[in-house]
């Protein structure tokens, strides 16, 4: 049962990669047609379109409002918005899977998992609609002339926007208050497309709202004055456009399922009979797996994305990786081993399902130094913060231990054996309940053992001969056969673990439900790791932008201009996380009280009698 | 509800760890402000304040050490007037400069008609510069500050500086009254420079008779402006025979542009 | 099933000894056998994520976590601990107050900068109103060592009579930084007998260092607070290259060069 959950779940997963990498591929074409209409309708007004400089502003064109700073609020007001967009963006697209998971399978909890998701996000929907509104307003009041800019220049995708989002609107009602309605054969086909639906005028809408992001960060079609010369397309199809849509997707991805797995979280700790838990354990478990599984491609789509910076401003890239911003890989180095830790920890409370896994309990404190030491590893900053006496007996700020581990190479060695331990985890605990009986499984095992070994091997061999006695063109390029093994190693092994396992026989019941209550606080710890993570690295990618609205045409000289330091940022994250927190926990709430229901005998009229 | 506040606090605790983490776990660096955009006085200017300005320009508003490092991710232009010379003469160049100081000028706002190999885009084989036209947005230097980074780069090089100071910059040149040159008043003419500096000990001008230098009342219709600029500026450049070498100091450094040009249009129109 | 077999050690004493045991492995196998200390700021933040991981271990299973709770429930709720009890609530509260005491009192101590004292070099240093190409600069006595060896000497011997003159005051007389003056500096001089310092440098960056001095250092190795004086001002070419010959002659080391690389 569990074997055909994972392997259904790995599949959809990639159903849902293709899917990912599918839509941008799909979206120039319709926008692009969204931009004729706009133009064709411009055109026939007036024949040239003629825009105006950026403005040059001074200080006094920042209206103010005493006591309140204009940038905070609107950064605050911004990360909201984008969290909850996030949120609202990613449930559709694993509730849609999760629907066709079980619409394959005939199995009905995956259909009521999917139903309860799409129940969680519909009044995140509207709030994320309000704050969205609110973002706007704060632009225009605090920031008039910028949005004009903009909004000049967008105008016919903003129209889109709009529009759009009354189709999502519709599209969402349907897909959510008809799902009882829309069951069995036709219907439910009907209901599914609904949720492509959904899910293509979701991604369509983050799309276009990157697109202005994006716009700020690299401008295309506009000359040094900031007069733009293109049509909406062109503007849209800015030089980070898609580097920010495939890596903002795929973190969406893993940042909804950490949201609703710490919603099963908390209706998990909050119930009160055995059924309740066995349900939101295993809504908790798929939620994680979701998270997980996205999050292990991330790093990739970000090197994608900080790649296409350097190619385009190498002036943006070194202000990106030096300098001020240096120390912000350490705070993500330590939120993203904060995510690693707890995912590994919620696998090991979760071998606690079944009594099959204590055969795998010794091997686990192994796993936890591995993967402890490659996260000291990792966490290892360049320059090392010293006091004058640490100075004095080091003889100088080079260590001759610690300097090496703080350059790429160790980092890269270390963040693959991370991964290829995180994996190992997640293997033991898929076979915690289970005995091969293939006539052939100690020969896999073997295999397995093999090939992890030489992968392990082959990964430091790349990490310290190449990483540090060869050249700086080897020692970049050793960090891609790493990944390769460790990418390698994973196929393999899932591939191998599918046979082996193939009818394997159960030693031991899962049960679900039997899981201590801290492995959900590891839940928690991975959404508050990534909502703060996302603040984070938010602030970063705004922040290269330095004292420019649009980055080199249009100059911010409001009093705000300045990029703040990683302590401010930190502090109103925070504030903004707890912002946050505070409303998904109201929206939590919402979700539980429809189904409350009190006894009010003797209040209403007694009819008919 | 107990439930929840268990969990409200363990959210809070754990944003509390990150926001000391990211106060106090690590060392705070105090991003530097916007760059403050200048208003620049040139006609107030001598030449070795116009170096600095360049120097300036070149360290801070122009971002050029954010490349040119040590850390050579562009070349090092500590050389520079040695490195456009070989560059001009290399078949692989592809601009119209003729002399070093075009040179420069092209290879600040078309970066890519030289590539010196090593520091092409990558992919590109060398063919485009990563270097933005330095006059364009991000960076957006003038005419003028153009000029004065290549007077800096010209003067890091050890060689003589051949750009002069931009004067017909109306925009720029802000402030009529405003002051330079030093700290002192601007002279208000040619005549008064020539008292000031006692130019008559030595030489024959202006209705005095000194011997020691070449006679200049009629040295407009022996030399062009080009030449009296420079002999201004770099009085060995060119010694007439008979002279010695080393005996007038550099009194166009102390003049700022203004009067230098005055002086020279006084001189020429000696016939 | 696993670990039957009787445990003698106590769960939480286990854990705790655990703890203290990489605790205490970091600051032995850093600050005695590698002699190269561990910064307190890292190992901070090492040991939060090594007791997070400890605590992992030693928690992911029911057993194990009763086993780990129990004492310290017994502790606060058994009648019959209640002078153990007394104790250990006096004492905690003591521990903390003296760890909040000694982090927060004030201390002769200057703030903590970031800096680098070995910068990585110029590819060509202005120095006496010349240009030095570092990559290609060699010292123009260094040939003397085999050509002629009593030159040579001559040459080392000029140099250390520079050395004392000029250096010894800080760098010491016996080259190991340890200068009458030593003390009173910020960063401390270089150690010369040290492998890590010369040894590892081109005479051609020893050069570049002495000429120019402390205000020469780039940008990279700021703030500036070296209090090396610019000996372009003080000495000449030449006798920059003599002491450095000194330098290398008298602690036995060779300078760095890439042909052997």
């Amino acid at each position: 049962m569990q074997k055909r959950n994972s392997r259904i779940i790995i599949g959809a997963f990639f159903i849902a990669a293709f899917a990912l990498f599918l839509l941008p591929s799909l979206v120039p074409g319709i926008d692009a047609s969204l931009a004729f209409a706009d133009e064709a309708a411009v055109a026939s007004d007036a024949d040239a379109i003629t825009y105006a400089p950026a403005p040059k502003l001074t200080a006094a064109d920042y209206p103010t409002i005493p006591g309140v700073n204009s940038r905070v609020v609107v950064w605050i007001v911004a990360q909201l918005h984008l969290w909850f967009g996030a949120f609202v963006l990613a449930v559709p697209i694993f509730v849609f899977i999760i629907e066709v998971i079980g619409m394959s399978t005939r199995d009905q909890r995956y259909d009521n998992m999917a139903y309860e998701f799409i129940k969680i996000s519909i009044t995140a929907f509207s709030l994320t609609a309000i704050l969205g509104g609110l973002l706007v307003f704060c632009l225009i009041l605090f920031y008039p002339d910028l949005f004009n800019y903009l909004a000049t220049i967008f105008k016919g995708s903003m129209f889109a926007y709009a529009l759009l989002f009354f189709v999502e609107s519709a599209v969402l009602y349907v897909y959510y208050y008809g799902w009882h309605w829309l069951q069995g054969g036709f219907k439910k086909w009907v209901h599914l497309t609904l949720g492509l639906l959904l899910n293509a005028s979701g991604l369509l809408l983050m799309f276009l709202a990157n697109a202005w992001t994006t716009f700020m960060m690299s401008p295309s079609a506009v000359d040094a004055a900031g007069v733009f010369s293109g049509d909406t397309w062109a503007a849209i199809h800015n030089f980070l456009w898609n580097p920010i849509n495939i890596h903002r997707t795929i973190a969406n991805v893993a940042y909804g399922g950490s949201i609703v797995g710490a919603y099963a979280a908390f209706k998990f700790l909050s119930a009160r009979n055995k059924e309740q838990r066995a349900h939101y354990d295993w809504m908790g478990y798929n939620a994680n797996f979701i998270a997980i599984a996205a999050l292990l491609p991330l790093p990739f789509a970000g090197y994608y994305l900080t790649a296409e910076m350097y190619v385009y401003s190498q002036q943006m890239g070194i202000t990106l990786m030096g300098g001020v911003f240096a120390w912000i890989f350490i705070i993500q180095a330590v939120l993203i081993g904060a995510l690693f830790l707890s995912a590994n920890y919620y696998l090991w409370c979760g071998m606690g399902r079944s009594e099959g896994a204590h055969r795998y309990y010794p091997y686990i404190k192994y796993i936890a130094i591995v993967i402890v030491v490659s996260f000291l590893v990792w966490f290892t900053p360049h320059t090392l913060v010293l006091t004058n006496a640490e100075l004095k007996s080091l003889g100088g700020p080079y260590h001759a231990v610690l300097g090496p581990l703080g350059i790429m190479p160790a980092k890269n060695t270390a963040v693959n054996l991370l991964i290829l331990f995180t994996f190992l985890s997640f293997m033991f605990y898929r076979r915690a309940n289970k005995i091969a009986t293939v006539p052939w499984a100690a020969k896999g095992n073997a295999i397995q053992i093999a090939l992890f070994t030489t992968g392990i091997i082959n990964i430091f061999i790349l990490g310290t001969y190449y990483g540090y006695y060869t050249n700086t063109v080897y020692k970049v390029a050793a960090s891609i056969p790493q990944v390769l093994t460790t990418l390698v190693i994973i196929a393999i092994s899932v591939a191998i673990d599918a046979f082996m396992y193939k009818g394997a026989k159960e030693v031991a019941p899962l049960r679900w439900g039997r899981v201590p209550a801290r492995s959900q606080y590891a839940l928690f710890l991975l959404a508050v790791s990534f909502t703060w993570l996302m603040g984070l690295m938010g602030y970063v990618r705004s922040g290269i932008r330095q004292h420019w609205h649009v980055t080199n045409i249009f100059r911010d000289n409001s009093p705000d201009a300045f990029t703040p330091g990683l302590g401010y940022a930190a502090n109103v994250i925070s504030i903004a996380t707890i912002i946050f927190m505070a409303m998904v926990m109201f929206v939590f709430w919402l979700s539980t009280i429809s189904s409350h229901k009190s006894k009010t005998a003797g209040y209403w009229k007694e009819q008919g009698t | 509800m107990n439930n929840f506040l268990k969990v409200a606090i363990f959210s809070l605790l754990t944003i509390g760890a990150f926001t000391a983490y990211s106060n106090f776990g690590i060392p705070q660096i105090v991003p530097a402000p916007p760059p403050v955009e200048e208003e620049l006085d040139l006609g107030g200017m001598t030449m070795d304040q116009f170096i600095a300005l360049g120097d300036k320009l070149y360290h801070g508003k122009g971002t050029c050490t954010l490349c040119h490092n040590e850390l050579l991710r562009a070349p090092l232009l500590d050389d520079s007037v040695a490195m456009a010379l070989k560059h001009m003469s290399d078949p692989n160049y592809k601009g119209e400069a003729t002399n070093v100081e075009e040179y420069l000028h092209e290879s600040f706002v078309k970066p890519s008609a030289y590539v010196v190999a090593g520091f092409g885009k990558a992919g590109s084989n060398d063919t485009e510069s990563p270097m933005p036209d330095v006059s364009g947005g991000g960076i957006g230097l003038s005419e003028a500050e153009i000029a004065a980074v290549i007077a800096y780069l010209q003067d890091i090089s050890g060689s003589e500086v051949t750009v002069s100071i931009p004067t017909d910059v109306p925009e720029e040149t802000g402030d009529e009254e405003s002051e330079g040159g030093g700290g002192r008043a601007p002279f208000e003419s040619a005549e008064a420079i020539i008292a000031e500096f006692t130019c008559g000990a030595c030489h024959k001008i202006a209705g005095e008779e000194g011997e020691m230098g070449p006679d200049l009342t009629q040295i407009g219709a022996l030399r062009d402006r080009d030449h009296l600029r420079r002999a201004l500026l770099d009085p060995n450049a060119e010694i007439t025979d008979d002279f010695m070498e080393g005996m007038m100091p550099a009194y166009g450094d102390q003049l700022n542009a203004n009067e230098l040009e005055m002086l020279v249009n006084y001189m020429a129109g000696l016939k | 099933m696993i670990m039957i077999k009787k445990r003698r050690i106590p769960r939480l004493l286990q854990l705790v000894l655990v703890v203290l045991g990489i605790y205490f492995g970091f600051i032995l196998t850093f600050d005695v056998i590698l002699g190269q200390l561990i910064p307190k700021s890292l190992l901070t933040m090492y040991m939060f994520f090594v007791i997070s991981g400890v605590l992992m271990v030693f928690t992911f299973t029911e057993e194990s976590t009763q086993e780990l709770i129990d004492p310290i429930k017994a502790l606060v709720e058994d009648p019959s601990k209640k002078m153990l009890r007394n104790i250990v609530f006096v004492i905690v509260p003591l521990l903390a107050g003296l760890y909040t005491y000694s982090s927060l009192s004030l201390s002769f101590e200057a703030p903590v900068e970031l800096r680098t004292i070995h910068p990585a070099p110029p590819s060509k240093v202005k120095a006496y109103g010349k240009r030095f190409d570092l990559a290609t600069l060699e010292n123009p006595y260094r040939k003397y060592e085999k050509e002629d060896p009593d030159k040579f000497r001559e040459l080392v011997k000029e140099g250390g009579d520079v050395y004392i003159q000029g250096c010894q005051y800080c760098h010491g007389d016996k080259l190991d930084g340890k200068g009458p003056y030593a003390e009173g500096l910020n960063p401390t001089p270089l150690n010369f007998q040290d492998v890590g310092t010369i040894a590892q440098l081109q005479e051609s960056y020893v050069f570049w260092r002495i000429a120019t001095g402390g205000p020469g250092l780039p940008a990279e190795a700021a703030p500036w607070i070296s209090s090396m004086p610019v000996w372009q001002d003080f000495l000449s070419e030449d006798e920059i290259w003599k002491v450095i010959l000194f330098l290398y002659d008298y602690t036995g080391h060779q300078p760095r060069s890439w042909e052997h690389e």
